[in-house]
């Protein structure tokens, strides 16, 4: 797992609730019920991330990464500052598993982060371009937005996929 | 969450004695002895978590702490896969350490969570005259980051960090290695403190 084929060390990681819109390679490691939320404008090479823990913010706003409303409307307004429009963006959903065998519902986060993610992104009218969700699999995600974009997907069971 | 040094140095006391215990069980399981590192006591920004938790594929066992305290602190043990596989055939009397995780083994890692942590909150509610118990155990075999992720989740809605209580247990034969997390949260902290202080007011 700990290879460095694809070239994934360069990317900036980012932890859970942490958000980033650049042209630099991005990623989030050892993804289980959160969702890494990726935008991604083609045209200008450019994409934000946001590691996404839960699905409401309830008023919390000191981290918009963390929750799904408030972690997409911080990526549109940080991507719109580079001209990018919602016409222009396209998304990718990775993430929440339901880690937990045997176990109360309430560990079990992760279904509801992605419906919130889902419903958020078609209430903007934003395209998911490519999806992975739920499962009881750990992820790692790294993201490429030089050219038009690269994505790489590794899961806990050693199986790996690359757009 | 801001703690001073006498909280830190309650916390990892209290800690110690359940973790001491907890080894022990694990020891007598498996006939051998075991080694255990003093305690770290850390508030941990969960955006850090990723470079505390690590991303090796383990067993991950996951308590609820509840009885006479306030709901909602949680207790983990984490093992690598190696480490189950190990403790399995250590109690089966096999030896093929080549293969994948089975159902024997999640039986195994839960039960030996559930031994472990069982005697962790006796040995610390007993100390603080309190009846404390573990939630049945949820098991997640992954990255161990991508499972801690769920416990998180449920305990950082409206704060940055949560505190970590970390004592890492090791045993050379059979080669087995494991981590004891304790995550209290705001309350349960503060319920603890108050009673640790009051153990520690000297005699009338």
């Amino acid at each position: 797992m700990e290879n460095n084929f694809f070239g994934e060390e360069t990317a900036v990681i980012l932890g859970m609730g942490e958000h980033r819109v650049g042209k630099c390679p991005m990623g989030t490691i050892g993804l289980g019920s959160c969702i890494a939320l990726i935008l991604r404008d083609r045209r200008k090479s450019l994409a934000g991330l946001a590691h996404i823990m839960l699905p409401e913010s309830r008023g919390n706003t000191d981290r918009p990464g963390k929750f799904a409303d408030t972690a997409l409307s911080v990526l549109l307004e940080e991507m719109g500052r580079f001209g990018s429009t919602k016409l222009s963006i396209t998304a990718i959903v990775v993430g929440g598993a339901s880690m937990f065998e045997y176990s109360a519902s309430s560990l079990n986060i992760g279904e509801r982060n992605a419906a919130a993610v889902k419903d958020l992104l078609s209430d903007h009218g934003i395209r998911i371009e490519y999806e992975e969700i739920g499962g009881k699999v750990g992820r790692s995600v790294y993201y490429w937005p030089e050219k038009k974009g690269r994505l790489i997907v590794k899961r806990a069971d050693g199986t790996c996929s690359a757009f | 969450m801001e703690l001073d040094p006498i909280q830190m140095d309650a916390l990892a006391e209290f800690g110690n004695i359940g973790a001491a215990h907890a080894a022990t069980t694990l020891s007598q399981m498996l006939m051998s002895p075991i080694e255990m590192t003093v305690p770290k006591v850390q508030a941990v920004d969960i955006a850090r978590l990723h470079q505390y938790i690590s991303n090796e594929i383990s067993a991950v066992v996951v308590f609820q702490i509840q009885g006479e305290v306030a709901d909602g602190g949680y207790i983990v043990v984490s093992m690598p896969r190696e480490t189950v596989i190990q403790l399995t055939n250590q109690m089966l009397g096999t030896t093929d350490t080549d293969r994948e995780i089975n159902e024997m083994d999640q039986s195994a890692a839960i039960e030996i969570g559930n031994i472990m942590i069982s005697a962790f909150l006796d040995a610390t509610a007993e100390l603080l005259g309190i009846v404390m118990l573990p939630s049945p155990p949820a098991l997640a075999i992954d990255m161990a980051h991508a499972a801690f992720e769920s416990v998180i989740a449920q305990m950082a809605g409206d704060v940055n960090d949560v505190l970590i209580f970390n004592t890492e247990l090791t045993s050379q034969a059979p080669p087995v290695y494991g981590d004891i997390y304790l995550l209290p949260n705001a309350e349960l902290m503060q319920q603890l403190f108050q009673m640790l202080e009051r153990l520690m007011e000297p005699l009338p």
